[in-house]
């Protein structure tokens, strides 16, 4: 506890430290003026401090809540400059959505960093400020890019299942299928294949890691449906698990893959959907092969019991 | 407000709908998707199919187990009768379960063997005792459901009208299991009060775990 309030102060300096005013709260879709003032402030992003939160554009700022060597910046008027209002209304998820889709252009060159972001703001018009909506270590870049991945995935096997339905395409059998969806996957990658290990290794801050579960599972549980999968018992589960062991490995594998194409991962991916499909394959059989011979059993104490003359009704 | 700003760290990434969906980053276009009322209606269609689903999976197994044991006897074919409406009651919760897809609860494996252990052992206390099970067990269930047809009639009865008239027939089943149970002199059994209060008891403890995990 005591560590996490040193660490906590030391963040905040830090925090403090920097030109930039962070967001106090994050009503994430509160109307933002700010991507007015960010407009505006273009020219001057270190001079002043970027006042983000829009409860601050409503109330006049109460005195003392802002650290003492920034001073208050001008207030955005609800129409900002050029009298823009409800044509450029954005709300402020949307806004750094539109922002951190522009960073990910700059991340082969600067990593998952706030470098990327700032100049993604910069090519949307944007103060390079606007980095400071963001976390140092690139965590919503990051969670932003496989959230993005994984609606590219899930639309790429919705039209997928559509032209099936429609009977302009084979169905799959599913070992064909699951290697598909997981290299259409990874292949997303592929561009930013060289700073992916920095971002793996930010997935798994604690912080970060409730989410990037979920998005995991969440991508992971999308594979399975469009492959058909309907079990409604523990296979559920240990499908699910399977396909992420699968997933996980041959994404490890592929960081340090140089071979042409990729061609290794994907040899690899392959031989992992059939050692899965061997092993169900085995599973069914073996659970087969148990209730024979739990039949057996019970056949033969039957037999005993008729010569034993046990089993007649008296 | 100086250490406001810590919580902001958390803040940054907001609270995750429990059910599933895109990431917390995933823009604009997850709140204009036509499930934008996922984030709220999402964990409880989930949760009510879910705790439903073992419901009825742990029903079977325990007609399962009581037909183990008194198979042979004069209360069969009744057991029977009851035993083939539960598995029509689960084969209805398995298409619900993969056409909202929710996850069924872990403890799956648990209720299988739960379940039956449960029905076998109040057969072996004899007819009286099976039905004693039965009583108890169907009481359990009607009060579930109808709690849960009151959670969603509050809800919005227009949204989810149709799960609301599974359940409620189910619950009219359930009920008449019940009735069935007491007919065939389920309080005639020794101990039936204890019998009662503690299967009860474990039934009310499968139900909350079976909502959550």
């Amino acid at each position: 506890m005591a560590a996490a309030g040193g660490l906590r102060r030391a963040g905040w300096r830090l925090w403090r430290g920097r030109a930039v005013v962070r967001c106090q709260q994050y009503p994430p879709l509160r109307a933002l003026q700010a991507s007015a003032a960010l407009r505006g402030n273009s020219d001057e992003h270190k001079k002043e401090p970027w006042a983000s939160s829009s409860q601050q554009h409503f109330d006049s700022p109460p005195a003392g809540h802002q650290p003492e060597e920034k001073p208050q910046g001008p207030h955005p008027s609800y129409t900002g400059p050029g009298g823009q209002e409800s044509e450029d209304y954005e709300s402020e998820e949307q806004l750094q959505h539109r922002i951190l889709t522009a960073a990910l252009e700059f991340v082969p060159e600067h990593g998952w960093t706030a470098e990327a972001i700032a100049e993604g703001a910069k090519t949307l018009g944007l103060s390079v400020a606007a980095a400071g909506l963001f976390h140092s270590d690139g965590s919503e870049l990051i969670l932003h890019f496989v959230s993005e991945c994984n609606t590219k995935l899930s639309e790429l096997l919705k039209k997928e299942q559509k032209l099936v339905q429609l009977g302009e395409a084979e169905k799959k059998p599913i070992d064909e299928f699951l290697k598909d969806a997981v290299e259409a996957r990874l292949r997303m990658l592929i561009p930013y294949i060289e700073k992916w290990p920095q971002a793996l290794s930010v997935l798994l801050l604690p912080r970060n890691i409730p989410s990037s579960l979920n998005l995991l599972t969440s991508m992971i549980d999308d594979i399975w449906h469009y492959a058909g999968d309907q079990s409604t018992d523990f296979n559920w589960y240990t499908r699910r698990a399977v396909l992420t062991g699968i997933y996980n490995t041959t994404e490890l594998v592929m960081l340090q893959d140089s071979s042409p194409g990729f061609e290794d991962t994907w040899r690899f991916l392959a031989n992992r959907v059939a050692d899965a499909m061997t092993m169900s394959n085995t599973a069914t059989q073996v659970q087969s092969t148990g209730e024979a011979v739990v039949q057996g059993l019970m056949g033969a104490a039957v037999t005993i019991k008729n010569l034993a003359g046990l089993n007649q009704r008296r | 407000m100086a250490m406001a700003a810590v919580p902001a760290v958390r803040s940054l990434l907001p609270r995750r709908p429990l059910g599933r969906g895109p990431g917390p980053r995933a823009g604009p276009g997850a709140a204009l998707r036509p499930c934008s009322t996922r984030a709220g209606s999402r964990p409880l269609l989930e949760r009510i199919i879910r705790v439903d689903h073992a419901g009825e999976f742990g029903a079977n197994r325990i007609y399962a187990g009581q037909m183990a044991v008194l198979g042979r006897s004069s209360v069969a074919p009744l057991i029977q009768h009851m035993w083939n409406q539960e598995k029509e009651h689960l084969k209805k919760f398995n298409e619900l379960m993969v056409a909202h897809r929710v996850r069924p609860t872990v403890l799956l494996p648990f209720w299988n063997v739960a379940g039956f252990v449960l029905g076998a052992g109040s057969a072996l206390l004899g007819k009286k005792g099976a039905m004693a099970c039965t009583v108890a067990v169907e009481e359990s269930i009607s009060e579930h459901y109808n709690n849960q047809i009151r959670t969603l009639i509050e809800e919005d009865p227009e949204k989810y009208k149709e799960l609301l008239q599974v359940i409620k027939q189910f619950r009219d089943e359930e009920q008449e299991h019940h009735d069935i149970g007491l007919e065939h002199n389920a309080e005639a059994t020794p101990a039936y009060s204890v019998l009662k209060t503690a299967i009860q008891l474990g039934c009310k403890a499968a139900i909350f775990l079976s909502e959550r995990i």
